[in-house]
């Protein structure tokens, strides 16, 4: 059992440091990258003769770049493959720019890229329980292979798995002759290895990400945040990255660190911002004009939010971003280098500019009780946004995002720390038909709430999961309980739970409630870079 | 299902009085057997975690020997031979099987599977015959070529359990994939626990079917049945057991309001043969082995979060008992006795009537998936 644990453990640090590995700064760029795969790649795989796919296996697929370095991580682990995290580097970039996705084959799946939790796949079913059982759908979308290549996946597969024919969901069918004749042809058919979005991605010319970026984003803990990003280009598709702005209650931001873009759109970078270790894993618009994606805590990536970055001045979003009738409140426009006078749109008025940063400005403004509800463009001097503020009459309706969140258990002196769950309080209003659920409902954006949980079926209240599957703070974040047996348990189980988390948002002395559900589950002993 | 009981009850008696009349002296330890007793006395064998084969006098519920198994822990299969000396344990990943004289821990038996660039598994596969002559596995083998893997034919592998330590197979013969348990018959047969449950000639390689799963063909009223087959199980009532669950759909199918969610059971008599297949009781909680009792084929035993009796002649559940936590496996002693263990590191023992715990055996690491099996020590 010990064993196992640390393999676990090895496993989930390997994925990590190679997650450190893409981003290293400093590399050097004389390693020619077709050089190393016949230097490191050839010991096994063969040449084929055909200029079109040199390489046995290796020229039949296309990934990402976390794919590709899965792959490698594969090689090291079963095959013997010795190569330096520099060398890595090279093979993973050369790999990812010639054999890798365009935007549009990313786009479903940007989810697992970003690490971000709380998923719910909708699932083919053809693939549902063929491949939907272990992995993530995101895993297999993620790939384009020849119909042979995705054949040998499975001979791979039934090698290095051989259970896997076992498993519930396989033992019931003849789960190799389906995979091999029925779903391997299907992949090869949805994830086709030729396809004209690459073909044409690969030939247009990539955009320069270099200058300055005006950013608008979201973490745990710190909440809300605005910034200039600034990426000074150091060799090609390698940036040195800052940020510099401000959390939603005024405290600073700032960062440094590096970014790396792969198959000319996938950003990657590693900041220090503000003592942490965080990562930047965004796609950048195929006009090079925005950057989309997530931040998150190199060491716990459940702990991000999502991240946005337009270049140049813009207005990216405001905070809040919505203002009842007849009231006063504090509005920042996150957006870079705003100069020039604050409009907030018909019935709105700035009362007074309380301050201007490079990354934002806060005003004080005052919507008037006759103020027509409905959405307003914000305009900073020439710099326009549309759309960006709601007024309202009152919170009709609040929902919790994510709908569906995940938790799991951990840490109590183990290896595998505990996975929070963050929680946050979306606010809607009825818009101008007073009925909800209509097309003219007003989205408010996120709002304060309090927090709660409470059990979500009779079988979490028989199993008293309120009192052992963790706690929920003021700021929505979950924090799970210890991993381990529970001897204070039915059967000694463990703080895994199902709880139904509560947000109340208060509007004029009535309570508006919305809940989510909140499973606490086990720890996840393998991570991948791409689950 | 009442005649055939009373057959199988007899055939027993008279084993056991045969073997008393041969030894003179059964049931009374024997220098030969370096203290344990013969005469078909009952010890009970497991494996545990890192690796180590135990075995249990069940008149004591002491362990009473540990034998260290050589490789990594697999899923601790054992298959006790027909007289009781021998424990064959499945080891090192599912790879090797190692035979074990469970009177002193010596080896007298090993053989590895794997050869050159093939890598074989044998899941839960490994049986001994009726005379204890031949050992028998599926072999799943895969090939490691320069940059890919090569699927290859699963197969029946005999054994001569006198071939020693670096046995090889006498022969093999092409089976379907997905086999695990596998049980001898005295007609010579091997049942294979697969897609359908066969029954494969170890002289010839032919296979017939003994009972129809996958195959069943019963149309779209009824699923495929989920036939779990991880643990082999029947040796305290001489039978191959294999339970299975489906849904009965009599309204569309996944129309959940009008289900039916059953028990099935495939069930053969190793003496004769016999086949008994179909639906036994109502599924009401996740059962993951059943056993009989060596007492009567109507009544079942369950075990994983409870302890369960079912009577299957009426399809129902005469009581339930929860367990201190999640087991996986059970057996019965011929005096009913219930040991329920696996997952963890204690063996849970109790009373066939009320259910009710009536002792625990502690062990040494944990049994996980492990085997615990009846050797009746002649």
């Amino acid at each position: 059992m010990n064993n196992n644990k640390s393999k676990y453990a090895l496993l989930n640090a390997s994925a990590l440091a190679l997650v450190g590995t893409m981003l290293t700064p400093g590399a050097t760029w004389a390693m020619d990258g077709n050089e190393l795969i016949k230097e490191k790649c050839l010991a096994c795989h063969t040449q084929t003769g055909n200029p079109e796919q040199p390489y046995s296996r290796i020229s039949e697929q296309r990934k990402t770049p976390e794919g590709w370095q899965m792959t490698l991580q594969r090689m090291e682990h079963l095959h013997g493959l010795q190569a330096t995290a520099e060398e890595k580097q090279v093979l993973i970039k050369y790999l990812s720019d010639t054999q890798g996705l365009a935007p549009s084959e990313t786009a479903d799946y940007r989810y697992v890229l970003e690490q971000k939790p709380n998923i719910v796949e909708d699932a083919d079913p053809a693939y549902a329980e063929m491949c939907g059982r272990c992995h993530s759908n995101a895993r297999f979308g993620l790939q384009r292979r020849t119909e042979g290549e995705w054949k040998e996946l499975v001979a791979t597969h039934m090698a290095v798995h051989p259970t896997l024919e076992l498993h519930a969901l396989s033992r019931d069918r003849r789960w190799y002759d389906i995979a091999l004749n029925e779903t391997a042809p299907k992949l090869a058919m949805d994830y086709a290895f030729d396809d004209t979005a690459w073909a044409q991605w690969e030939k247009a010319a990539k955009p320069s990400l270099t200058g300055s970026w005006s950013v608008a984003g979201f973490m745990p803990e710190k909440g809300e945040y605005s910034a200039v990003l600034t990426a000074a280009q150091t060799s090609k598709d390698n940036y040195s990255v800052t940020m510099v702005g401000h959390y939603a209650d005024g405290s600073k931001l700032s960062g440094t660190g590096s970014a790396k873009v792969f198959s000319g759109f996938e950003w990657r970078a590693g900041l220090t911002l503000d003592g942490v270790r965080v990562r930047q894993v965004m796609a950048a618009s195929e006009d090079g004009a925005t950057l989309t994606g997530r931040m998150y805590q190199s060491a716990h990536d459940e702990m991000g939010g999502e991240l946005k970055a337009i270049n140049g001045s813009a207005i990216v979003t405001l905070s809040p971003a919505a203002i009842k009738q007849g009231e006063q409140t504090q509005i920042t426009i996150k957006g870079g280098y705003l100069e020039g006078t604050v409009k907030l749109g018909k019935g709105v008025q700035v009362m007074k500019v309380l301050s201007r940063d490079a990354d934002r400005v806060v005003v004080l403004a005052k919507a008037s009780a006759s103020a027509a509800v409905g959405m307003r463009d914000v305009t900073v001097g020439s710099t326009k946004a549309q759309a960006q503020l709601a007024v309202y009459d009152k919170v009709a309706a609040v929902q919790v995002s994510p709908m569906q969140g995940l938790a799991r258990i951990g840490g109590n002196g183990g290896k595998i720390p505990k996975v929070k769950s963050t929680f946050r309080a979306m606010a809607f209003a009825t818009g101008a038909d007073g009925k909800l659920g209509t097309d003219d409902d007003l989205n408010l954006g996120y709002m304060p709430a309090s927090w709660s949980l409470k059990p979500q079926n009779e079988v979490a209240k028989e199993d008293k999961d309120l009192e052992f599957a963790g706690t929920i703070n003021s700021q929505g974040i979950f924090t799970p309980g210890d991993t381990g047996l529970n001897p204070k348990r039915r059967m000694s189980a463990n703080n895994v739970g199902m709880l139904t988390v509560v947000a109340t948002v208060n509007e004029a002395g009535k309570a508006i409630e919305g809940e989510a559900d909140l499973l606490v589950a086990v720890p996840i002993y393998i991570k991948r870079a791409i689950q | 299902m009442k005649l055939t009981q009373k057959i199988k009850a007899a055939a027993l008696m008279g084993i056991a009085g045969s073997v008393a009349l041969i030894s003179g002296c059964a049931m009374s330890p024997s220098a030969d057997l370096n203290g344990m007793k013969g005469g078909g006395h009952e010890y009970l064998l497991t494996v545990t975690r890192p690796n180590q084969l135990h075995v249990i006098d069940t008149e004591t519920n002491k362990v009473i020997r540990s034998c260290d198994v050589p490789g990594i822990f697999g899923q601790g299969t054992v298959e006790p031979s027909p007289d009781g000396r021998i424990a064959y344990v499945g080891t090192n990943k599912w790879e090797d099987v190692v035979g074990f004289d469970i009177t002193n821990c010596d080896i007298v038996f090993s053989a590895k599977q794997s050869y050159s660039n093939v890598t074989v598994k044998s899941f839960v596969s490994l049986a001994v015959s009726r005379d204890g002559k031949e050992l028998y596995t599926v072999q799943n083998p895969t090939r490691k070529l320069n940059d890919r893997y090569e699927v290859m034919q699963p197969q029946l592998a005999v054994y001569d359990t006198s071939a020693g330590l670096n046995a090889k197979p006498l022969r093999t013969f092409p089976v379907d994939r997905q086999i695990t348990k596998i049980m001898a018959m005295d007609s010579g047969e091997v049942i294979l626990a697969g897609n359908d449950v066969q029954a494969i000639n170890p002289e010839n390689g032919d296979v017939r079917v003994l009972t129809l799963l996958q195959n069943w063909n019963r149309g779209d009223t009824w699923t495929q049945p989920d036939a779990f087959a991880m643990h082999t199980l029947g040796e305290q009532a001489d039978e191959f057991i294999l339970p299975y669950f489906t849904i009965k759909w009599n309204g569309d199918p996944g129309e959940m309001e009008k289900a039916e969610f059953w028990w099935g059971m495939s069930r053969v008599d190793l003496k004769t043969g016999e086949v008994e297949a179909g639906e036994i009781l109502p599924f009401e909680f996740i059962v993951f082995n059943f056993i009989t009792d060596p007492t009567d084929s109507n009544i079942l035993y369950g075990a994983f979060n409870t302890l369960s009796k079912h009577d299957i002649s009426e399809k129902k559940t005469l009581a339930v008992h929860n367990m201190e936590h999640t087991y996986y496996n059970l057996n019965m002693t011929q005096n009913r006795t219930i040991y329920v263990g696996g997952t963890s590191s204690d063996i849970s023992i109790h009373d066939p009537d009320t259910l009710e715990k009536i002792g625990s055996i502690k062990l040494p690491g944990d049994q996980s998936t492990a085997a615990m099996r009846i050797a009746f020590l002649k």
